[in-house]
């Protein structure tokens, strides 16, 4: 992700934290502030905001360093705004490879919703966990996932378009 | 019928108030359903399944307009609520009541109807005047 001055950001955010649950909404509350001004459509703040919490859990639940990072930008982009949303974490090793096989059949998948549809019938005999977390933001918040594994860490990303408030 | 038998779930930021209406199981849930609400909420639904049986309601209702967010680990006791009901000998219908400004909801639920349409109804009731 580019840094956070520059490409006109109307909004940028760089986290490095020791990922805590109790964190999560207070962030999702802050970017909720950030964003209001900016976003054309109350429906988009919910997708993004959606996508936001979706991804911090992820990390507070998978992160095995003592520090992860959390980058978020809302940038110009033609008559819009482009969203773009990182995450990067250490993991288990079990995790990584979960992680790689969940992202891959999302990849395959025709459509995200359909494909959603499918994990939440199988979420319902699941015991541990629900694997529906990072499936629901292409789902629900029309936002493309991607993903790339560094070493012991994972990078999630999550990008899309959104409208511009029309300015007074 | 009986008298109620189910308490209120009151967390950290997350509750749920039961109330009983001649054959109808309400449920008002506010606050925010993350992280420190799953396993609270998993448990109560297993709770609410039972005494709804024990009842023989016909209809479970769950009012989520005071519920400002779902993450996909609360979102998964409904599904797992949901498929009990979908495989229970005596079933019920469920009903969430919505707040269409919270955008969230509809996205989400309607996921939750697909899983099982003919069980699960999502209505927006109208704003009173005093809203």
């Amino acid at each position: 992700m580019s840094e956070a001055s520059d490409l006109g950001a109307r909004v940028a955010l760089t986290l490095c934290f020791e990922p805590l649950a109790e964190q999560i909404g207070s962030l999702r509350f802050a970017l909720s502030d950030l964003c209001k001004p900016h976003l054309g459509d109350p429906d988009e703040l919910s997708r993004v905001l959606l996508a936001a919490h979706e991804l911090l859990e992820n990390i507070v639940k998978y992160s095995t360093g003592s520090t992860a990072e959390f980058h978020f930008a809302l940038e110009r982009a033609g008559t819009g705004l482009r969203v773009r949303l990182r995450t990067k974490n250490c993991a288990h090793p079990e995790r990584l490879a979960d992680v790689r096989r969940r992202l891959d059949a999302l990849r395959a998948a025709r459509d995200p919703v359909s494909h959603y549809d499918d994990l939440i019938r199988a979420a319902a005999g699941r015991r541990d966990g629900s694997g529906l977390g990072l499936a629901r933001i292409p789902a629900e918040s029309e936002l493309e996932l991607g993903y790339v594994i560094e070493q012991d860490c994972l990078i999630l990303t999550a990008e899309g378009m959104a409208s511009q408030k029309a300015q007074p | 019928m009986s008298e109620l038998g189910l308490r209120a779930l009151s967390g950290d930021g997350f509750q749920a108030a039961p109330a009983l209406d001649e054959s109808r199981l309400m449920l008002r849930f506010s606050g925010s359903g993350d992280m420190n609400a799953i396993d609270p909420l998993s448990q109560y639904l297993k709770q609410v399944h039972e005494e709804a049986l024990r009842l023989s309601v016909s209809e479970v209702s769950c009012d989520l307009q005071q519920l400002v967010f779902m993450n996909s680990s609360c979102f998964k006791s409904f599904v797992v609520w949901i498929d009990t009901v979908k495989n229970a000998e005596y079933g019920y219908r469920i009903r969430f009541l919505t707040d269409p400004n919270l955008h969230w909801q509809r996205r989400s639920l309607e996921a939750l109807r697909r899983l099982a349409a003919n069980l699960v109804t999502i209505e927006t009731p109208p704003r009173t005047s005093q809203d």
